[in-house]
Order: structure tokens, then C-alpha cells, then sequence
């Protein structure tokens, strides 16, 4: 259909406060916070009820028309940018905290809510919203779940994957369906709340999430290790893992980040160091400084160690918690063009992959920072390159695929938690293989049978 | 008016957005709509593709988000990978707003401080500060508009610094005409400013404190609470210390980073109680609340609601603009809180 009528048929529908289709909101929808990749939709819609978005999606399947759901756009994956045209969904009007449970230690929110709106309202009842990506304070609850999004104290808590205990979706038929719920435990029937977490807008669009919510830690602590090389560090994280402890926070970052970090903010960071580890844990005061003293003492004797100091108050660990939150910013101020990658690997091989990536860098002559979940055997390899400089995108598109290859051979994966989309599409096969991809297609057309949510992604 | 303008945006200045969306909810004018296109990142990433030639300067959607902006800059302090939005956005009014095109209103405003002596006029009927000099190396400058609109606030910074030097035929600093489409303009009247006051500026308006620091440099400009270092006796109504609120002045806060020295100065007078969202900008926004009236009164009511609650007794300003916003605000919402710069307060004494 036509931009005009697409847009005229839709504002029938909604009414025109709901429904954007001028050249510069068609722009400014056009991208999400991934590099190179820029899409026009035909016309936006900001729906503010299930009813809304049931109806938008209904037109949708009536016209055959791509439809993608929006929420933030900060994915780094392009899974919103609309490379097919079509309409945009946009959840942000949909920004609604239903209810906060104390009793039952849960909230009930609209999808356009955002990670931190959610946690400070939930952390005035003593309450925690665990998942923390360093995107928080922008990405809404919706995003989230539709990515899984993981944060910085995956070892000890896990993701969103585990935080989500019910949604309310419309289908790609248009019609509601609600799974899972209010209940601790609940087995009747297939699993399809877990099953459309990290469904990426492909199967349905979520209009209500509940999550579950846990105590509000009483302290945190933090220390640093310096490392001569990012292998030692990721030693180190094996060791302290394989002495049975289990902590909240073990992030990494490599020289050149550091470096970045500390010319950016100042922080007085060892910019000599080949790696710094971030280690720290939450809880009861006692626990905390018992597991934070371990882990400064099985650093102190680690292979290639330079130096461990532990925070001594909350001010000094804001800024190591800063410096890790603000490595991707600070490495983009070294380019006009940046690529994080996100590959995730067993956290035994993790000083393997600190290696590889390394010799990647040198054999394509380019500037890779790396950081990362080290905990979580997550990490984050981030090209920094000259946008105008062709053979350098070049240099960099075959570097990507090396350390995918890297990511797969080492047992890992080719994202652990920023998504597919667009952007990771063409490497999912290796990832799952033939039979697993004609499965993801077939439960596809189940939820979606005319295959207009977000097309072109996952279940394509 | 300079002739002298600029084609494009400074691209390496547009390169330093990653597009990560941190500024999204800092952003008041995304707050009230939820568009992309409202926001920071929409903004930037339409001057992309007005730079880029995808889309034409003239295009009324992108003409429209440079003048809802209310330039705030709100977005700046967020912005992980420090972006500087204010210059864009001022190289973008710069390139749109360019001759013609520049709204009526903006216009007269120009033109009212065209010239010192027409600065001088405004001033006319109100009885600012006199003029004096003295042997420190310190000026007054005397913002156009709160020449005219709160003469008090010169007369009180004379009165609680009798070293400094105030001299009335002084011109305008610029800062109108920069966030207005004319930065050539807008420099030459800082640095005009910048030779008939030599030495230390000391502004008591945030927007033209920030302006002339950009401009001149940070050395040059000091703004009141920056400068101020008295010890200050609580301030006793009715047998109880006063309750101060403050709203602080965006520019001042987002482009100069003062935000603390008000409210230490505040903390000494009484009670200081933080106003919710005590940095968000009050819709003032220099010309705005003229330009957008409509759109400034949508961006100032939580706020009102929020002051009415606290029952402060006094909120403090530390920019004509705002002060001018607050007080009609206030006034049309029947709250009794009185809003005054805050030199006139540490004038009124204890
Ligand atoms: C600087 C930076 C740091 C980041 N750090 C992390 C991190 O530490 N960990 C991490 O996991 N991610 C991180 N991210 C990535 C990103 O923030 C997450 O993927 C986040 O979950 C996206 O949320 P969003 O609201 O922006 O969703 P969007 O980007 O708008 O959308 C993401 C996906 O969700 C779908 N979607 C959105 N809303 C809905 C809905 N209501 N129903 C169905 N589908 C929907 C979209 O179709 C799309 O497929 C970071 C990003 C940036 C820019
Ligand atoms: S915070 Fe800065 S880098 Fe991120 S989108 Fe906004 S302006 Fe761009
Ligand atoms: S200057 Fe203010 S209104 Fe304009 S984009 Fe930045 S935060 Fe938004």
C-alpha cells in the first residue's frame, strides 16, 4: 500500500495523534543505536492500549504490511531498524507501572516502561528489578524481554530470561493471549512465556509484563585487579569461579580500553595495565566482604597480576563500575565509526578467546577494544574504525566473520545477549544448524502465519 | 546581522553520536511527546540527513524539531560519548533560520538590542545598578532583558559587592542571537562585550554566563553563585529558617556545570529543600516561552504542581528567563511561593 493511504487508513483507525508518516518522522525512525544499517518505515504508530496495537496488527495482516515493534531502539543488533519498509510500532505511549507487589515480590508494567523506572519504583518497597543492561536507564522493560537482555551481574542472578513470570502478547493473527502469570510455579502447558522471551518482535508484540522482583541488597563492594594481559584476567575469573564463588559483578576490560576510559573520564585508572578486573558482590555486609576478600586474594596470586586494591568507599567503586559502564562511549571517541560485537563463550576458554581475538586484530591491521561480562564468559570485541574508509569496513566485515568462527569453534555463541537481528542473521546458521532453523520457521508460522511481525529476522 | 553563514554542520561533530539513545530520557520535549523524532538522537539524526541531502533543509517536520528544541541541553550532560549538541543545534537554527526565514518575534528581539544605546533604553524606566568604577578587575554585566524586567537583581549585586565596576553603556553579550539562528552575530557581540569589560565578567544570568564562557572563555566569566564566598546567616520568618527551593538555569547547569554553588549558598540562607526535577528546564528557554508559548506552559506545569506541594517560601532563580516563567507560572496557578534571583535574596538579609 501506499505511504498516503497506509497512513490515511490508519489514522481511520486510531486517529491522527497516533499515526506519523512525514518525511522527518519517517527519518528519525529509521535507525536504531546500531552502526550501518538504515531502514524508512512508511508510517509510525504510538498505540496506548492492547486494543490499539491488536488493531494496528490486524490492518497489518489485512494489507500484508511489515509491522515492527519498537521500543527504546537502543538494540545493537538492528532489530528495529525496518529494512522493508512498513509500519513502526512505536510501545513508548504504553508506559504504565500497573502494580508493585510487595507480598508476592513482583511488578505488573506496560512494555514502555524503562529498566530504571522500574527498579526505583520497585526499590521504595525494599525491592530489586534485577537485569541491568548498561542501556537502563533508556531501554524499556518490552525491549528487554524481547531480547533478553543481560546486565552486569548475570553470574550471580541471571538475566531477564529469568525475571519475566508472565506476559500479555497480541499475535502476528492479532489476537491476545496472556502466558504465564502471578505464580511461583506453574506447569500446565508448553512454556511459551520462555519461548517468547528473545523472540525479537518476531512472534508477537508483549502489551503487559510481570516480572518478578527480589530483596534489595543491604551492601555491595568492589576491588580492582590489574593484569598484564586480558588471558591472565580471564584466568583469574576461572579460578575464583572454580573456588566456589559465585559473586554478582566480574567485568573486564583490555588495554585499550582502559586507555580510552581513563583519557575519556579521568579516573585514574593503570593505563599501563594489559587488563583490569572489576570483581564485586551484594548481600548482607559480612558475606560481602568475605567473598569480595577472596576474590582480592585469589587475584593477588594469579598468573601475571600487577596490582589488587579494593574500594574503599562508594564513591570509588561508582567510578570502576563507571569506567566499565562507559568503555563502549569512550573507545567510539577514537573513531567515527564503532561495531560492538557480543560473542559469548564457556568461561573455562575464555583467556583462549582474550588471545584469538587479539591475533585477529593484528592479522586485519584494525583497532578492537575488548570488554566484557567476564563472569559470564560474555564478551564484548568493539572495532573502531573510519567510516569513510572503504577497505577498512572491509577489514572489518572479515574480521567479524573470524571472530564469530572463534565464537563457534570454542563451543560459545555469536551473541549472548545483544540479539540477531538484522545484523547477526547471515551467521545464525552456523550457530544452529539446519534442522534447529527450519524449527525456529515453523513455530514462526504458527504465531505469525501471514509472517508480517518484524520479517526478515528470526524464523525468516 | 552577519551575512557570513554556514552551509552544514560541523560533520566530525555530528560523527560523535553512537545513536545509544542515553540522552532519550533527559530530553524534555521527548518527555512530552515519545517521539524519536523530538529527541535528541532524532534531532541529531535528522541534521544527518539534512547534511546527507536525504532531506531538505526546508523540510517542514525537521524546520518544526529545531524549533520545538527548547535548547537546554539536557542531552549534553547525559551524553556518554559528549556529544555537543548546544553547538548543533545552533549551527542548525543557524543554517534554517537564516535571513528571512527567522521567526517574527526573534526579530524584534534583535533588534531591541541592536545597539548599546538601544540596550541602554530598556533599561530606561527601570532603576538598575549605577554606574561606578572600581579599582578590582571585576565588571557587572548587565543582561539586556533583566535590565528591564528585574532591575533589582543589578542594584542587589551592588549593594553586596561595592568592589566591582558597573558601567550601563554596555551592549548586548549575544547569547539571543546564537541559540537564534545567528552565530556570527552572536560571537561578535561577545567579544564587543568581552573588550568593553575587561578582566572578570560577572554575569547573573545563566544563559548569558554560559554564553560569553563559550565564547570568551571560562577564565573570563564567572556567574553570581560561582563567584559569591560569603559566609551567610539563615534567614528567620516567623521564627522558623525559610524554606528555599531553586531552579536551576540549563545552561548553566548542562553548559558550565555549575549546580552545586547555588545550592550551597541556598543550604546557608534556610531550609534548602530540592524541587523534583530541580534541572529539568522550566520551558523558559530564552525565546521559547515567546516562540512556543503553548509548548513552554506544557513543559513547566509538573513543575508548578510539584512547587505547590513543597509550600516553599521562596524559589530562587539564577536567570531572568526562568525567573520570568516561574513568576507567571506561579502566579496563574494561584501559588504563593515568591521567586526571586538569588542576590536578591542573600540581599534581603537575615
Ligand atoms: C550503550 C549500550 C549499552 C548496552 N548494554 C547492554 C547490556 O549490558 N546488556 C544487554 O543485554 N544489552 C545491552 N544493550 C542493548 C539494548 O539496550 C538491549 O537490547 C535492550 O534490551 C533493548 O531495549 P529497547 O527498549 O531499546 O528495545 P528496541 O531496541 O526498541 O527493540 C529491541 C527488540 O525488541 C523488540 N521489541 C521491543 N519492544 C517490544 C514489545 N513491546 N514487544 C515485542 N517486541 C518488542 C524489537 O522488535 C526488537 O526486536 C546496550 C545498548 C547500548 C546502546
Ligand atoms: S547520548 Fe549522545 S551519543 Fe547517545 S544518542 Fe544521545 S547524543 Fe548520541
Ligand atoms: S536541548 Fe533540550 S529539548 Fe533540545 S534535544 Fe537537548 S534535551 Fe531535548
Amino acid at each position: 500500500m501506499a505511504e498516503q493511504s497506509l497512513a490515511s487508513a490508519l489514522t481511520a483507525l486510531l486517529g491522527a495523534d497516533r499515526v506519523f508518516a512525514d518525511s522527518a518522522a519517517r527519518e528519525a525512525y529509521s535507525r536504531d543505536a546500531t552502526p550501518l544499517f538504515r531502514g524508512l518505515p512508511e508510517v509510525i504508530v504510538a498505540p496506548h492500549s492492547t486494543q490499539e496495537v491488536a488493531e494496528v496488527v490486524k490492518f497489518a495482516r489485512a494489507t500484508k504490511t511489515p509491522i515492527i515493534a519498537r521500543g527504546a531502539g537502543s538494540n545493537l543488533c538492528a532489530a528495529t531498524v525496518p529494512l522493508n519498509g512498513g509500519i513502526v510500532v512505536s510501545m513508548m505511549q504504553m508506559k504504565k507501572i500497573i502494580e508493585v507487589s510487595r507480598n508476592e515480590m513482583l511488578a505488573v508494567v506496560q512494555p514502555g516502561v524503562s529498566t530504571t523506572q522500574l527498579d526505583d519504583a520497585v526499590a521504595k518497597e525494599g525491592l530489586m528489578y534485577v537485569p541491568d543492561p548498561g542501556s537502563k536507564t533508556v531501554s524499556t522493560i518490552g525491549g528487554n524481554a524481547a531480547t533478553s537482555a543481560g546486565g552486569l551481574r548475570g553470574l550471580k542472578y541471571g538475566t531477564t530470561k529469568n525475571y519475566i513470570l508472565g506476559l500479555e502478547a497480541v499475535l502476528g493473527t492479532g489476537e491476545v493471549i496472556r502466558t504465564g502469570g502471578r505464580l511461583v510455579k506453574d506447569v500446565a502447558g508448553y512454556d511459551i512465556t520462555r519461548l517468547l522471551i528473545g523472540s525479537e518482535g518476531t512472534l508477537a508484540i508483549f502489551t503487559e509484563i510481570t516480572t518478578a522482583l527480589t530483596p534489595r541488597p543491604k551492601s555491595a563492594q568492589y576491588g580492582v585487579a590489574y593484569f598484564n594481559t586480558l588471558a591472565d584476567a580471564s584466568i583469574a575469573v576461572d579460578a575464583i569461579v572454580s573456588a566456589g564463588i559465585l559473586p554478582a559483578t566480574l567485568e573486564f576490560l583490555d588495554n585499550t580500553c582502559i586507555k580510552a576510559v581513563e583519557d575519556f573520564a579521568h579516573l585514574g585508572l593503570d593505563a599501563q595495565a594489559g587488563a583490569l578486573l572489576l570483581f564485586g558482590d551484594d548481600g548482607n555486609s559480612e558475606s560481602v566482604a568475605k567473598t569480595v576478600g577472596a576474590m582480592a586474594d585469589i587475584s593477588s596470586s594469579a598468573r601475571g597480576v600487577r596490582a589488587v586494591t579494593l574500594a574503599p568507599d562508594v564513591a570509588a567503586a561508582e567510578a570502576l563500575l563507571y569506567a566499565r559502564r562507559c568503555s563502549l562511549p569512550a573507545l567510539a571517541r577514537l573513531g567515527s565509526m564503532s561495531i560492538l560485537e557480543d560473542i559469548s563463550v564457556p568461561r573455562p576458554q575464555l583467556s583462549r578467546a582474550a588471545e584469538a581475538i587479539e591475533k585477529i586484530s593484528e592479522k586485519h591491521s584494525l583497532l578492537i577494544g575488548t570488554f566484557g561480562h567476564a563472569g559470564d564468559g560474555n564478551l564484548h570485541p568493539t572495532i573502531v574504525l573510519d567510516k569513510d574508509d572503504a577497505d577498512e569496513v572491509k577489514r572489518a566485515e572479515h574480521s567479524l566473520s573470524d571472530i564469530f568462527n572463534l565464537a563457534l569453534e570454542l563451543g560459545g555463541t555469536i551473541t549472548g545477549e545483544h540479539g540477531v537481528g538484522s545484523a547477526k542473521l547471515p551467521y545464525l546458521r552456523a550457530k544452529l544448524g539446519d534442522v534447529s532453523l527450519s524449527l525456529h520457521h515453523n513455530i514462526k508460522s504458527v504465531f505469525d502465519p501471514d509472517r508480517i511481525l518484524n520479517p526478515g529476522r528470526l524464523g525468516s | 546581522m552577519s551575512s557570513e553563514s554556514r552551509e552544514k554542520f560541523t560533520q566530525s561533530k555530528l560523527d560523535r553520536c553512537i545513536s545509544c539513545g542515553y540522552c532519550l530520557p533527559a530530553c524534555p520535549t521527548y518527555q512530552l511527546t515519545g517521539e524519536e523524532q523530538s529527541s535528541p538522537r532524532g534531532r541529531i539524526t535528522l541534521m544527518r540527513a539534512l547534511q546527507d541531502g536525504r532531506l531538505p533543509f526546508s523540510d517542514e517536520g525537521a524546520q518544526e524539531q529545531a524549533s520545538f528544541c527548547l535548547g537546554c541541553r539536557a542531552c549534553e550532560p547525559v551524553c556518554p560519548a559528549g556529544v555537543e549538541y548546544g553547538v548543533l543545534l545552533e549551527e542548525w537554527r543557524d543554517i534554517t533560520w537564516r535571513g528571512r526565514k527567522r521567526p517574527l518575534i526573534i526579530k524584534a528581539l534583535f533588534q531591541m538590542v541592536s545597539a548599546p544605546w538601544r540596550v541602554q533604553l530598556m533599561s530606561a524606566l527601570s532603576p538598575i545598578a549605577r554606574k561606578r568604577k572600581s579599582s578590582t578587575d571585576i565588571h557587572l554585566a548587565l543582561g539586556c532583558f533583566e535590565r528591564r524586567l528585574f532591575p533589582k537583581v543589578s542594584r542587589a549585586v551592588a549593594k553586596l559587592a561595592p568592589n566591582i565596576s558597573i558601567d550601563p553603556t554596555q551592549g548586548c553579550c549575544g547569547a539571543l542571537h546564537a541559540h537564534n539562528g545567528d552565530l556570527e552575530g552572536g560571537k561578535a557581540l561577545a567579544k564587543k562585550l568581552g573588550e568593553k569589560l575587561p578582566g572578570t565578567i560577572l554575569s547573573t544570568a545563566g544563559g548569558c554566563a554560559a554564553h560569553l564562557s563559550a565564547v570568551l572563555g571560562q577564565e573570563r566569566v564567572q556567574e553570581f553563585s560561582q563567584w559569591w564566598s560569603g559566609n551567610l546567616k539563615p534567614m528567620i520568618r516567623n521564627g522558623k529558617p525559610i524554606r528555599i527551593g531553586l531552579q536551576d538555569s540549563c545552561h548553566l547547569r548542562n553548559g558550565m556545570g555549575v549546580f552545586k554553588e547555588p545550592r550551597k549558598i541556598l543550604a546557608q540562607l534556610g531550609e534548602y529543600v530540592e524541587v523534583p526535577d530541580a534541572q529539568g528546564c522550566c520551558g523558559a528557554a530564552g525565546s521559547y516561552s515567546l516562540l512556543r508559548s503553548r509548548d513552554s506552559k506544557k513543559v513547566i506545569a509538573p513543575k508548578v504542581a510539584a512547587i505547590k506541594e513543597l509550600g516553599l517560601d521562596y524559589l530562587v532563580s539564577v536567570n531572568p528567563g526562568c525567573t520570568r516563567q516561574l513568576k507567571s507560572a506561579l502566579r496563574r496557578s494561584k501559588v504563593k511561593t515568591k521567586v526571586v534571583h538569588i542576590a536578591e535574596l542573600i540581599a534581603l538579609g537575615p
